[in-house]
């Protein structure tokens, strides 16, 4: 039995009705059509469809969209101010911190949440933060280094 | 040394900022009006002859609207070796009998996932076990049951590679050794799983596939084989793809029941395949059984290489044949080989098929050879580096009716690894190591056994009365960056910015043919491709400025920061617009367009060009838990000439990454033919904080072949890092191993066996 | 110097070892059936093959040499 989800993303508020066990991301990507968020993995072991949800960056595939009821989310999509990227965003291009860039909205999101509680992260820091996030393509390194840089033009 | 404008500068990605706002559509994302969702019901068993399928329970499910088996497809088997014919040996569905647990036998098409997904459960399948066989050297016994009825023992495809006289070089080595080895699985595991939305066209029987694939065009004619249909009536599309590895380039069961789907409902059919079955029924790494012999002058000079290899090909082909072939061939790189045998056959067993994955034979091969190489120079007391350095080819260096190497920069990079470690890795901790592995790798390749009629790759360009271009090129860019390398070949050429062009790629139906992104091809072949298109509309632009100047012929044009100018005097020429409109009213409003293409002709069997180098792994293992830390790494590479220094580190970091999950682990365990860790939860990635730190040198040589010299860079570098770091590992604490995925209880059982054996010594 | 025919083909060569690899590349049935009238066995050849050593075209080359037609 549908049950009411009433919660702001990217700033609009949204009343929906949604199945009990339905997910967040499912919410986000089939209701929303916000596809920017992406799932990949289908253990919660990924962190590709992480998202912001209060402040606190969450893997959307492991909440049901009702515990996102009177709360807001922060996706991939509402980073931008219209045509202006974030500077993080300007970062991961600027250090190519992506490849094929499935788990890029993820990865931006949880370096946000970072960024947003810890405005000078270490190395090590910002590796352990990044831990859970799974990439096949890059490495990891460039993508540390441009957390680092986003850290020094937010800080600017 | 070459002044150009973009090429060799690092350059931002063109598809950047659809990738970090969430804006690049990938297959996996898109939804068509009135689309079904569409799943696949697979075998539980590994072998056995299907008795029966009742699809009538399924097909009264509200919701779905189409269920077919076997029957329902136009028959016949396809597969990407199209010029043997018998080694295509795929179905659709399996019509008589399934082959590995995870072949489809039907398939669904519902208004949800969810709906599709009840389906499969009412599908009632009686199927007849058989007996099954899982090791190659089980596979190829007289009474081994067989996978495919018209392959004797299994053997699926072979292989024999022969020069010199190995034999009598063999008896005249001052030493000789012999190593065994057996190389394990991997998973390519790219982020976005497979993904397919087929669209059939009523009226004109046209099929249109979206797809993640490495190549529309190997999925073009992989469903017109299937479909029966011509292939000018599928149009394959390629959107943004998260990732292939090698494990996209064949015709999948999702695409091609989605088209089947689609032709019987009427409606556009999308297939995603969930991440267990991306583990357990999509393309993986050739696990193989290899024996190499050596035979060395005392001074370490190689005189005969002696290789066997057994492949565990899988229930099917695929690219597997390819890789038996390939894993010969890097086996020999990157040192001069006077004698050599080579013989490989590929086994039928009951399990997912193994194909292409990056490095297609290299990385199992190189593990090899780099590991024996290390234990033949610690018995003649020779340096690791020395000994490499003694055999690496030269510029010209020929295997006689194999391959010949142009531009070689193979003993540059050795010279500056061996400066760099002195500088960089001079003081080593207690129980830490350094290894060597020196590798090359083709440019892709010239073997044509997809049996394509056309150029490997075209590209069209044509430039707008406002001098913006829009560039039409079949190639894949799968996350490599290729789409950026095409922008700024046809910029440099022109002379223009990134700015000025817009990329329309991957369409069958709109672009020219271009063999796909595999074998590291798409720098050099569609780069070639898309210069020499660019070429054309530069010399029609030429052409006009010229007589516009009314100057001696003898006077070169150049093209270049949008101009067009006399280069010995660059203050005397126009505006690259000017020149367009010129070109364009002044000939009658004709387009303005250029159309290139590249095939490889007299450059050998195996590539146009190689690229190559030495990587050095610094690692440290510890004694107490066998666990290995990979401290840091150096490159030395030589890829000619290096078209985007972003794109080409990103790659080789990301090949660092893939090669230390095949040393340390990555495996997939299999029992009876069931993979047992399907999910990233037990199938181990190298996350962020294993990640060495990563130094790469460029030593750039220039290919003639190559556009502005470049090769391929970084699916190379995939290969030296698990046997370097083996080497490392011995270097630090001792041990050697014959196999891949060095898990800490591997290491440790290899520690603790030594000590015993030690200690055993100690008491006589 | 003798020139050899392969029995299922029209390759040619004067030495039975290059014969030999050609016949075992092949795999239509008709190369595999003679190689079952002289009493050997595709998969024997090709498995005694990959260990070290020329044992599968050494056998073969041998029988090629008695049996393939000789032409000029």
């Amino acid at each position: 039995m549908k049950k009411e989800l009433k919660f702001v993303v990217n700033g609009e508020s949204y009343d929906l009705w949604v199945e009990p066990n339905t997910l967040l991301v499912q919410v986000l990507r089939d209701e929303l059509g916000l596809k920017g968020t992406k799932w990949s993995c289908d253990s919660g072991s990924c962190c590709a469809c992480a998202v912001i949800l209060d402040g606190r960056v969450v893997k959307s595939c492991s909440i049901f969209a009702l515990q996102a009821n009177g709360k807001e989310v922060l996706t991939i999509e509402g980073l931008a101010n219209g045509p202006e990227l974030h500077p993080i965003q300007q970062a991961f291009i600027d250090n190519w911190a992506f490849q094929c860039g499935f788990c890029t909205s993820g990865q931006i999101m949880a370096a946000k949440a970072l960024l947003d509680e810890n405005p000078k992260p270490t190395r090590e820091e910002i590796q352990l933060a990044m831990d859970g996030h799974l990439c096949r393509c890059t490495g990891y390194n460039m993508i540390s280094e441009a957390i680092q840089d986003a850290a020094k033009r937010l800080q600017a | 040394m070459n002044e150009y404008s973009i090429i060799g500068k690092p350059t931002t990605n063109v598809d950047g900022v659809a990738k970090v706002t969430g804006e690049a559509v990938y297959t996996f994302d898109m939804t068509l009006p009135n689309m079904l969702y569409g799943k696949l019901l697979r075998s539980p068993h590994p072998h056995a002859r299907i008795v029966s399928i009742d699809t009538s329970e399924a097909e009264k499910l509200p919701g779905v609207k189409a269920v077919i088996t076997g029957k329902d497809t136009p028959g016949g088997k396809y597969g990407l070796w199209r010029r043997f014919r018998e080694l295509a040996d795929q179905e659709i569905l399996a019509t008589t009998k399934v082959r590995f647990i995870g072949d489809p036998v039907a398939a669904v098409a519902a208004t949800s996932e969810d709906i599709a997904e009840k389906a499969l459960d009412l599908i009632n399948v009686e199927y007849e076990p058989l007996p099954a066989v899982f090791e190659p050297l089980e596979a190829i016994k007289d009474d081994a049951p067989l996978v495919h009825d018209d392959f004797e023992n299994n053997i699926n495809a072979t292989r024999h590679i022969e020069w010199g006289n190995v034999d009598k070089a063999f008896k005249n080595a001052d030493y000789v050794r012999e190593d065994r080895f057996n190389l394990l699985s991997q998973h390519p595991a790219p982020m976005e799983v497979h993904s397919s939305i087929a669209s059939y066209e009523k009226g004109s029987g046209r099929l249109t596939v979206w797809s993640s694939t490495q190549s529309p065009y190997f999925l073009q004619l992989g469903l017109a084989d299937a479909l029966k249909m011509r292939e000018g009536n599928i149009r394959v599309i390629k959107p943004h793809v998260g990732g292939a590895f090698g494990g996209k380039n064949s015709t999948m069961p999702d695409s091609v029941n989605a088209a089947i789907l689609s032709m019987k409902t009427g409606r556009p059919v999308k297939i995603v395949f969930n991440r267990e079955e991306e583990f357990t029924a999509t393309e993986k790494r050739t696990a193989m059984h290899l024996a190499i012999k050596i035979g060395l002058k005392k001074d370490g000079t190689l005189l005969a290489k002696e290789v066997k290899i057994i492949t565990d090909g899988g229930a099917y082909t695929g690219l597997g044949a390819t890789t038996l072939y390939l894993a010969g061939t890097w086996i020999t790189f990157p040192y001069k080989t006077p004698n050599y045998r080579y013989d490989g056959f590929r086994t039928y067993t009951n399990k997912m098929w193994s194909s292409s994955v990056r490095g297609f034979g290299a990385v199992s091969a190189v593990y090899a050879a780099e590991t024996q190489i290390d234990r033949a120079a610690r018995d003649l007391g020779i340096d690791p580096i020395e000994i490499r350095r003694r055999n690496a080819m030269t510029t010209g260096y020929e295997a006689p009716g194999q391959y010949k190497v142009e531009s070689c920069g193979i003993l540059p990079c050795i010279d500056k690894m061996e400066q760099r470690v002195k500088e960089k890795w001079a003081n080593l901790d207690k129980d830490e190591g350094i290894g060597f592995a020196a590798f090359a790798y083709m440019s892709g390749g010239i073997f044509n056994w997809i049996d394509t009629p056309y150029a490997f790759s075209g590209a069209m360009v044509k430039v707008n009365i406002d001098g913006t271009v829009d560039l039409f090129t079949q190639a894949s860019d799968i996350g490599q960056g290729h789409n950026t390398v095409s922008v700024m070949i046809c910029a440099e050429e022109l002379g223009i910015g990134i700015e000025d062009i817009r990329l329309h790629p991957a369409d069958t139906a709109t672009t020219l043919t271009d063999l796909g992104a595999w074998g590291s091809r798409e720098t050099l072949m569609n780069g070639n491709a898309v210069k020499a298109a660019a070429a054309e509309v530069k010399k029609k632009l030429i052409e006009v400025a010229r007589m516009k100047l009314g100057e001696n012929i003898v006077y070169d044009l150049d093209a270049k920061d949008k101009r067009i100018y006399i280069a010995l005097r660059p203050e005397r020429g126009f505006s690259y617009y000017d020149i367009v409109k010129d070109a364009i009213k002044g000939n009658d409003g004709e387009p303005l367009i250029g159309i290139g293409h590249y095939t490889p002709h007299r450059k050998g069997m195996v590539s146009p060009a190689y690229a190559m180098g030495i990587m050095g792994v610094r690692a440290k293992v510890d004694r107490e838990t066998g666990q290995v830390e990979v401290k840091e790494v150096i490159v030395v590479h030589d890829c000619g000439q290096t078209i985007n220094p972003l794109g080409a580190r990103g790659q080789v970091e990301g090949s660092i990454q893939m090669g230390l999950g095949f040393g340390l682990c990555e495996d997939l365990p299999t029992e009876n033919g069931l993979i047992l860790n399907p999910s990233f939860v037990d199938y181990k990635l190298i996350r962020i904080r294993e990640m060495p730190q990563i130094e790469l040198f460029d030593v750039p040589t220039y290919d003639p072949e190559g556009p502005y010299g470049a090769k391929e860079s970084a699916e190379a570098t995939t290969a030296p890092t698990a046997p370097a770091l083996a080497n490392a590992i011995y270097n630090a604490v001792g041990v050697e191993f014959d196999s891949n995925v060095l898990r800490l209880e591997k290491v440790l059982k290899a520690l603790k066996e030594k000590e015993a054996k030690e200690k055993g010594k100690g008491r006589r | 110097m003798a020139n050899y025919r392969c029995p299922c083909c029209r390759k040619i060569s004067s030495d039975p070892h290059d014969l030999a690899r050609h016949f075992l590349g092949q795999t239509d049935s008709k190369h595999k059936d003679w190689l079952k009238t002289k009493g050997l066995s595709y998969a024997q050849l090709i498995t005694s093959q990959a260990e070290f050593g020329n044992k599968g075209y050494d056998t073969l080359a041998e029988v090629l040499k008695k049996e393939a037609p000789k032409v000029e």
